[in-house]
């Protein structure tokens, strides 16, 4: 697979994924940005030994945990999205709380939920964390418990 | 909102511009040149002092060896802290960022670790190699003052050699502890989570 052909298959899963990890749409934008700089150093060193959307998601979900050492945010992503505001102020109300509740989970949860959300398999999800199959699917069924459980008292 | 709620769908709605694929590329290969050449200044630094060593070493102006002693050891000291700066000794050239998060996680905690102590024994050795080697290469000028004078610039040497390692080091050493410290305990965390249950 090119870096082209990643690059338009994967911007927007990278991104949702970035998205549920920090719930903030420029700093989201800032570590996809960066998991594509990652991916285009390391592409050339990629065997096929892996399947490559695990690849992926896995640097992208370790730069996710790395933002912890950026104490201070970096400013805005240098690239021009000439339609950065509009994407930002479309957001529909009952996706932002979504955002809301996963960014109110553990780390390792908004990473599981988001790659359960983009529709991943189950054992995929756990080659990415490093966990057992069964562990993920316990985890993932906690998760929708507890989001359902947020969404539905929010409504009250 | 019933209680079916489907998340997958409502995820899937979240869509992003993608950057212009010309201005990501512009990126990157800003990113690369720019590597490059922090690659190139760190390697000039390292050869230009190493020449101003051969230099010292093989000029007359020197005429003692403790001279061509401190000067080499006042060398060593910023070459080591620049070396060290720059976090070639303990980088991150082995995790390659594809592996899964929790083994992630664990090198990442074992490289935070090893840093930790890297970074006070690098400080504490820059902070004895400098006055050490500055010191010596001092000896061969105090030799040609005044007595008074030759108490004077001592005294004066080691004030500000006691500030350095009294004030200066421990509070280099603490900041940078704090701030590893801080950042071993909040991996430690997200780790701890992935072994909880």
């Amino acid at each position: 697979m090119s870096f082209d052909e990643i690059y338009n298959t994967y911007w927007q899963k990278i991104f949702r994924l970035c998205m549920g990890y920090v719930n903030d749409f420029d700093w989201a934008q800032d570590i996809t940005q960066e998991t594509f700089l990652i991916v285009w150093q390391q592409l050339p060193k990629f065997r096929n030994e892996a399947n490559i959307s695990t690849w992926i998601f896995r640097i992208a979900s370790n730069n996710c945990l790395r933002q912890i050492e950026k104490a201070k945010r970096i400013p805005k992503a240098a690239l021009p999205y000439d339609v950065r505001e509009e994407t930002t102020e479309s957001i529909e109300p009952k996706l932002k709380l979504l955002y809301q509740f996963i960014a109110e989970l553990q780390e390792t949860d908004r990473i599981i939920i988001s790659l359960e959300l983009e529709n991943i398999k189950q054992a995929e999800i756990a080659a990415i964390v490093g966990l057992s199959e069964a562990n993920i699917r316990v985890k993932i069924h906690r998760i929708k418990e507890k989001l359902t459980i947020k969404f539905k008292a929010n409504e009250q | 909102m019933n209680s079916n709620i489907d998340f997958n769908e409502l995820w899937a709605s979240q869509k992003t511009a993608k950057p212009n694929k010309a201005a990501l590329m512009a990126e990157l290969n800003k990113y690369k040149k720019t590597n490059l050449i922090k690659m190139i200044a760190l390697n000039l630094v390292l050869v230009a002092t190493a020449l101003f060593v051969v230099y010292i070493l093989w000029s007359n102006q020197a005429k003692l060896l403790t001279t061509k002693i401190g000067a080499v050891l006042i060398v060593l000291a910023i070459v080591i802290f620049v070396i060290a700066n720059n976090k070639l000794i303990v980088g991150f050239k082995n995790i390659s960022g594809a592996e899964s998060n929790k083994a992630y996680l664990e090198n990442l905690l074992a490289v935070k670790s090893k840093q930790l102590f890297m970074q006070t024994t690098v400080m504490n050795l820059y902070f004895i190699l400098l006055p050490v080697g500055m010191g010596l290469c001092m000896y061969e000028y105090a030799r040609k003052m005044t007595l008074p004078g030759a108490i004077f610039a001592y005294t004066a040497f080691v004030l500000w050699i006691a500030f350095n390692w009294f004030y200066l080091r421990p509070r280099q050493i603490k900041k940078q502890r704090n701030l590893l410290d801080g950042m071993i305990h909040k991996f430690q965390l997200i780790n701890d989570q992935l072994i909880a249950d």
